[in-house]
């Protein structure tokens, strides 16, 4: 795990990231992936008050969701980074999710899964210097739209 | 109809520190602490949001008791620990509050305080209001705590800048009052009162400078919302529209809110008494007191529908007349349908609100055709 503070938030640059959803992908190891989501993400939406994650066993194409999440203003889909089964839900997250903004790359994970195609991962934002320009760029983005506190 | 439960929704609230109360703190409503950029967040849809609640705090709380309400004295819990409309409304010092509505002044639409009922809320409120006034010409409203007020003390409100009175009756009926507001374990207000200043604001304030909350859900009839709609257009009144939803831990959080169904109709009825003059009289009720009929032109009724615009907010307009204060997600979950839009809805929501509504009963569709 390589931690940087990027726009002052503090993301893991080994990471996967799906760039429009900021749905981070951890690859496991052969055939097993974590996926989450990143502190911007979390932060935009508000204070997160309800959280709900698919069972595992479900198969999902890229882009689907595998969840929903409620904050105070808002309520959103939770969407897949690439295309695979949920072989494991978060239950911890999912009673508290709290432990989204507290912790976004540790306790705070959502699901585990088994990506069906590899090469998908082509498609998300990787390696150190493409994170930090997507990640500073989105927090200027969304710093620019009134999304984020002062 | 059936009933609808949701789960209660309170977020997480900030350390808190007695000291900070009124006039130098306030709270603000959610929605208008990302729209000044105190929170992050966002809304679900994408609108320009520019109506900013504010609330004065006190540690002793609201010295009210009321049967439904998220700060009633007698629902547990510390005061500020308490949800008020179900969301935390965070806490921030006027003055950064000021400062932050001038730097955000262009995308402002309305300004409105709401006073609890206190010994020390008017002054505050008037303090507030000065420090406001001094800074932003946004229009300004007041959701005043009537047993604080006197006549004299509502004209003052309007030598200082306030433009619009608006008064929480909640309940409709002189019953319901008595039941959810006068005889309650602690803190009694009177329906007497809050129509003596209603009286009053609306002498003071002129035509459609005022308005009188009504709650929908209480346990009224929509026969009594429908009386009291006309009455108060009558006198060129607003009522203002809000769907009533339980406060955990209050003595009504175990109540069910209006269906979607009840509550449709009663925007509509609300929307055509005000807009295009019907009365009380224009309305069919069945023996419970259920509206089941509306006496109108079917074409009138259906123009209105298309529009839209009975199912947006009801709130004090912005500087153009244009909705002002349109409270997202006040009233019900982000997850939930909107119960008032605060936008005019497209036609997707247009669909369901048709669904909601099942206007064919109401206007005869089914007995005669639209033109006849």
């Amino acid at each position: 795990m390589s931690d940087r503070v990027v726009g002052g938030y503090t993301i893991d640059v080994d990471l996967l990231y799906d760039g429009e959803r900021h749905v981070w992908l951890l690859i496991l190891g052969e055939g097993r992936a974590r996926v989450g989501m990143d502190p911007l993400g979390v932060e935009t939406m508000g204070d997160v008050v309800q959280m709900y994650l698919q069972e595992p066993g479900v198969a999902l194409n890229r882009g689907a969701a595998f969840g929903t999440i409620e904050a105070a203003k808002f309520v959103g889909p939770l969407t897949m980074p690439v295309s695979g089964t949920i072989l494991t839900n978060n239950q911890a997250v999912a009673s508290d999710p709290g432990l989204l903004t507290r912790d976004p790359f540790g306790e705070g994970w959502l699901i585990e899964i088994e990506p069906s195609d590899p090469a998908e991962f082509d498609l998300l934002v990787r390696g150190e210097e493409q994170v930090v320009e997507w990640f500073e760029s989105k927090v200027r983005d969304y710093g620019a739209k009134g999304m984020l506190a002062e | 109809m059936a009933a609808m439960k949701t789960l209660p929704l309170v977020v997480p609230g900030e350390v808190y520190d007695p000291s900070h109360v009124s006039p130098d703190w306030i709270r603000i409503s959610y929605a208008s602490a990302i729209a000044l950029r105190f929170k992050s967040g966002r809304f679900t849809r994408d609108f320009e949001f520019g109506g900013i609640n504010l609330l004065l705090n006190y540690s002793e709380g609201c010295k009210s008791d009321c049967a439904y309400c998220g700060l009633a004295r007698t629902r547990p819990g510390l005061y500020e620990e308490k949800s008020f409309i179900r969301v935390d409304w965070p806490l921030v010092e006027t003055d950064e509050f000021v400062r932050r509505l001038k730097t955000h002044e262009a995308r402002l639409t309305r300004l409105c305080i709401s006073m609890v009922t206190h010994g020390h809320s008017y002054k505050d409120t008037v303090d507030i209001t000065n420090r406001i006034r001094a800074a932003v010409s946004t229009p300004l409203s007041i959701l005043v705590a009537p047993p604080t007020l006197t006549r004299a003390r509502i004209e003052h409100f309007k030598t200082i800048g306030v433009d619009m009175i608006g008064v929480g009756l909640d309940a409709v009926t002189e019953e319901l009052f008595h039941k959810l507001r006068t005889d309650v374990p602690a803190g009694s207000l009177h329906w007497e009162k809050y129509w003596e200043v209603i009286n009053d604001a609306r002498d003071v304030f002129g035509p459609w400078k005022v308005n009188a909350h009504t709650l929908v859900g209480l346990g009224e009839t929509d026969r009594d919302l429908v009386d009291l709609f006309s009455r108060l257009c009558e006198r060129q009144i607003f009522p203002y529209l809000f769907s009533f939803n339980p406060e955990p831990d209050s003595r009504m959080g175990e109540h069910a809110k209006a269906s979607l169904r009840r509550w449709r109709r009663i925007q509509l009825a609300k929307h055509l008494i005000e807009m295009d003059g019907l009365r009380n009289d224009d309305f069919g009720f069945d023996a419970r007191g259920d509206l089941v009929e509306i006496k109108a032109p079917p074409d009138l009724v259906l123009r209105a529908v298309a529009s839209g615009v009975p199912f947006m907010t009801n709130g004090c307009p912005g500087p153009k007349g244009e909705p002002g204060c349109t409270r997202p997600y006040g009233s019900y979950r982000p997850s939930e349908p909107f119960r008032d839009f605060p936008f005019l809805p497209t036609k997707e929501d247009a669909k369901g609100i048709d669904l909601d509504l099942a206007l064919e009963g109401l206007i005869g569709l089914d007995r005669h055709k639209v033109g006849d």
